[in-house]
């Protein structure tokens, strides 16, 4: 596909995710208060130009990119946004704030970063950052426990949670380690028994990253982050070293980690006890799941219908528990339409991650798409009892301003690995950046002020030449 | 690594369609047991969320609505706008408590959720309207307000019958309450308004008409002659000796008239008077399985066949009980002891006697609408027992006729317009060793004697000094005189 059309199916796809929003919109007022909300037109026209401005600022900033994932991610984003509105207009007024913050992070991420292998070169910052912002919560007088889990930090009157921005840097970490070491990983010369490891010294920044980052959220309390940050940890190695053994060793280490951890914290022992049997805890711990489950039971096939259900019945059902409440007013549909949408955007994500080329984007797609992907799952599967469920966003919809934010600059990430390739095997000219672009016109100025001094010193000569462009 | 990205594709691909399973066996495969688990309320919820139908009594007075609510919490609130009136007839509809009486027993039809209403509101399936039926009494708001205010502040129950359907004109009980406030949203409040109503003394969520049972006295004396004439035991020519009182088998405790009166004659005299040795002797020489057995034939001992829920059932007692203790057995054939009666029934017996012998079935419905008012279902009046012959009907109803004109209730049942009332008092004896002597006061009464279009049990509970002092009669008999005075101006229906 050109990629000027792919902007061309992108903008045709953004506009229906407006549409179908304002659609659901007005469908979830007339369900709850039987009118069509007076503000629609504003409504419809704000979303429209909020989605265009993120589709121009691509098409400017990176019109090699995928056409589905901004639209896809729109729609989620649409999806959760009505489902907010309808539950509780305070947190719709601040999700609408939030969303205007997160596409204009969006626009920035691209903006800032507009070649990928700048990434690779500030891993070690990411960590740092990463770990940081980890620890921030942490900090007495900072952070702030929320439903036993200190993943909250509040400056002032802004109250976020750094985690899910420490997630993307991470997976940069991760991705910028790992393309240097991977080979000298998966050669493996520590021969341990019939064992071939790879060299301790290689090895272990990796696995103190990961343990630093799992200890601190199993000092957070934090389960669901931490097993979202271990899958990524195992999957990137894995996929880095092309080395099953990884994959298998990380299983057996998963495996172990939870063993240990439902022996050593009751808070998880109580989880897997809800997962279990939820019914019995109703009084108790199973109220929100049993609740939730009332919720999705209630959709049946086609849903009660927007504003027609009751999902404020269910505890947190704005954010971790958002997908009850889809599940519940659009039914089996409504909620399998947004499953498609993650499997779409991991579809999307991984194959920007086979086209790439080099083997740091490669990396790095694979990891933020497998963050969306397993992070979408472990919610979806908590709530609806696949898995034993650990509080966590469900990216793009949930309400939630970091949630949103930075969903939305992983996105750009992968838009911006995706241009980048498509400029690397031809499909575009390889332009030169804006950032280039001043820093040639930089250089060009301080060449004709050199030029301009040098004149001076040498008396009055040709004036014309210094005006002449030199090619960049 | 393009080949770990597809296992990877794969894997995730795996992980969404088992959530796309599991979806499938919530929303789909075990979505009925889902719903019907005992913590899930969301179907209750939603019954809150759709306006219910009104019920609505046979002069257009609604006593039960939904109008729209002024909290958040649900869309509707249930309002009911006679207040007291009819408490005890529509019950409370309530969302923590769940529902009572009719309000109960007619929830299916109320919220348009019968499989009839659904048929027929398929057509407008996808218009607003809503499909909720409503519920039609027999009963009538003027003659309930009529009752209510001859009965007054006191303990006791007034119920009205059209002898000749069953149909329940109206019925009233003190004390009631205002369901409005048990069917407020908020929870406390409603569990704090029906712990006080739980607590207060006279029990005012218990309908006295139809859920308790007080002992009769000599309104009962409808029953026992009632059973001699079909046995053949007694008829009109019967006579019994001047006593004050008399010594049945097996014991040394007389029975006595009332205050000690020497009373005696044919059969006209003795009901008419209410002596009580004639009664006790015809109970003793009936023997207990014929009383038994006449008292099952008059509905006693079986819970009566009323359409709101929760009506019991008056007692008289087992051959097993009475037949090695007639003293007993005498004394509740002029319904004293473990006689026990419930003011409905009381009202159904004089009902059968003005009925020509046949006792219907008591109803409070008439019929179920849809939401356009077409009939659902109407009630088809049916006979319950037919405990009398016609005949012996016809001499009750003029030994009855007897105690207005020149007995008992001579002081109180002489009715507007010269409208001949027949009628039996009562005043049961509530000797509770040590207390003060009190007294149930009775009547029981229908009119106009020789076409009876209305049927009358009053009961005045003895929980008060003033009624220990009087007979029925005098205590009873005008709350009677004013229901049917007021029943006998309505039109004929």
């Amino acid at each position: 596909m050109h990629p000027l059309s792919r902007r061309r199916t992108e903008l045709g796809l953004v506009i229906m995710a407006a549409t179908i929003t304002s659609a659901a919109y007005v469908l979830a007022s007339l369900g709850k208060n039987s009118t069509i909300p007076p503000i629609i037109v504003p409504f419809f026209c704000i979303l429209l130009g909020l989605l265009l401005v993120a589709h121009i600022a691509t098409r400017i900033l990176a019109r090699g990119a995928d056409s589905t994932l901004l639209p896809l991610a729109a729609m989620l984003h649409g999806i959760g946004f009505v489902m907010i509105t309808r539950l509780d207009d305070h947190l719709a007024a601040l999700q609408t704030t939030w969303s205007f913050i997160a596409i204009a992070a969006y626009v920035a991420t691209l903006l800032v970063v507009q070649r990928t292998p700048d990434l690779a070169r500030y891993k070690w910052t990411f960590f740092v950052l990463g770990a940081g912002l980890l620890l921030i919560p942490l900090v007495p007088g900072l952070g702030r426990s929320v439903g036993g889990a200190r993943i909250w930090v509040n400056i002032g009157p802004i109250r976020f949670q750094p985690g899910e921005f420490a997630k993307i840097l991470l997976a940069l970490f991760f991705a910028g380690y790992l393309y240097e070491r991977r080979e000298l990983i998966s050669a493996g010369t520590w021969k341990v028994g019939p064992l071939r490891l790879p060299q301790p010294r290689h090895l272990l920044p990796l696995v103190a990253a990961w343990a630093f980052a799992v200890v601190v959220m199993v000092g957070q309390k934090d389960l669901g982050s931490s097993l979202l940050f271990f899958t990524l940890f195992v999957v990137m190695v894995w996929v880095a070293t092309e080395r099953a053994t990884f994959l298998v060793f990380g299983l057996v280490l998963f495996g172990g980690a939870a063993y240990a951890a439902f022996r050593l914290f009751t808070h998880v022992q109580t989880r897997v006890d809800i997962w279990l049997d939820p019914w019995s805890r109703y009084q108790e711990s199973g109220y929100q799941i049993v609740q939730g489950l009332f919720a999705i039971g209630d959709g049946g096939l086609g849903g009660t219908g927007l504003g027609q259900g009751r999902p404020g019945l269910v505890p947190a059902v704005s954010t971790d528990f958002i997908f009850a409440g889809i599940a519940e007013e659009l039914g089996l549909f409504g909620a399998t339409a947004v499953l498609m949408s993650f499997l779409l955007i991991v579809g999307a994500g991984l194959r920007i991650a086979i086209r790439a080329e080099r083997p740091f984007e490669k990396l790095l797609a694979t990891g933020l798409t497998t963050l969306i992907g397993v992070q979408a799952f472990i919610i979806i599967g908590g709530v609806i009892r696949v898995v034993p469920l650990t509080g966590i966003t469900l990216p793009f919809v949930s309400y939630g301003g970091s949630s949103l934010v930075s969903n939305y600059i992983l996105l750009a990430l992968l838009m911006r690995v995706s241009d980048s390739t498509s400029r690397r095997i031809g499909e575009l000219p390889d332009d030169p950046t804006i950032n280039e672009r001043f820093a040639a016109w930089k250089l060009r100025r301080s060449i004709r002020r050199a030029e301009r001094l040098e004149a001076k010193a040498t008396g009055k000569t040709t004036s014309k030449t210094t005006g002449k462009r030199t090619p960049a | 690594m393009n080949k770990q990205i597809r296992r990877l594709a794969a894997g995730l691909l795996v992980c969404f369609l088992i959530l796309f399973v599991q979806l499938n066996r919530l929303q789909v495969v075990q979505r009925d047991s889902i719903a019907s688990n005992t913590n899930n309320n969301r179907a209750v919820l939603r019954d809150f969320d759709k306006p219910r139908g009104a019920i609505v009594t046979a002069d257009g007075v609604e006593i039960a609505n939904s109008v729209a609510s002024t909290d958040d919490k649900f869309k509707y609130q249930r309002v009911y706008p006679t207040k007291d009136l009819f408490a005890n007839v529509s019950g409370y509809y309530t969302y923590a408590f769940g529902a009572t009486k009719l309000e109960k027993k007619y929830t299916e039809v109320l919220t348009g959720r019968t499989s009839e209403q659904q048929i027929r509101s398929l057509a407008n399936i996808l218009s607003n309207e809503d499909n909720t039926g409503s519920v039609q009494l027999t009963m009538r708001a003027d003659l309930q307000q009529v009752a209510k205010d001859a009965l007054g502040e006191r303990e006791g129950s007034v119920v009205v019958l059209d002898p000749r359907t069953g149909a329940v004109l109206a019925m009233y009980s003190y004390p009631s309450y205002d369901p409005n406030v048990v069917a407020v949203h908020n929870n406390t409040d409603a569990q704090n308004a029906l712990e006080f109503l739980n607590n207060y003394p006279g029990k005012p969520t218990l309908a006295n008409a139809y859920q308790e049972r007080y002992m009769p006295g000599s309104t009962f004396k409808v029953v026992t002659t009632g059973i001699a004439l079909e046995a053949g035991l007694i008829d009109f020519d019967s006579f019994w000796a001047n006593e004050s009182e008399y010594l049945p088998p097996d014991t040394t405790n007389p029975i006595a008239n009332y205050k000690g009166h020497v009373c005696g004659g044919d059969l006209r005299e003795v009901f008419r008077r209410s002596c009580n040795t004639p009664f006790a002797r015809i109970a003793v020489e009936l023997g207990p399985q014929a009383m038994v057995a006449g008292t099952q034939a008059w509905g006693i001992g079986e819970k009566i066949p009323f359409d709101i829920p929760g009506a019991v059932a008056s007692n008289f007692g087992t051959v097993e009980e009475l037949q090695n203790n007639i003293p007993r057995l005498a004394i509740r054939g002029f319904g004293q002891d473990d006689d026990l009666m419930v003011p409905l029934q009381m009202a159904m017996i004089t009902s059968t006697v003005a009925n020509g012998g046949v006792m219907m079935q008591p109803y409070a419905v008439e019929a179920t609408l849809d939401h356009n008012g077409g009939i659902l279902d109407q009630t088809k009046p049916s006979p319950w027992k037919t405990p009398l012959s016609q005949a012996n009907a016809l001499k009750l109803t003029e030994l009855m006729i007897g105690v207005v004109q020149n007995g008992t209730a001579k002081c109180c049942l002489q009715l507007a317009n010269g409208v001949q009332a027949a009628a039996k008092t009562g005043t049961a004896q509530l000797n509770a060793t040590g207390e003060p002597q009190r007294s149930h006061a009775w009547i029981t009464a229908f009119a106009p004697a020789e076409a009876p279009r209305f049927a009358v049990a009053v009961i005045l509970k003895g929980t008060t000094a003033d009624i220990s002092e009087g007979t029925g009669g005098v205590l009873a008999g005008p709350i009677a005189k004013t229901v049917l005075d007021f029943a006998m101006t309505l039109p004929t229906s």
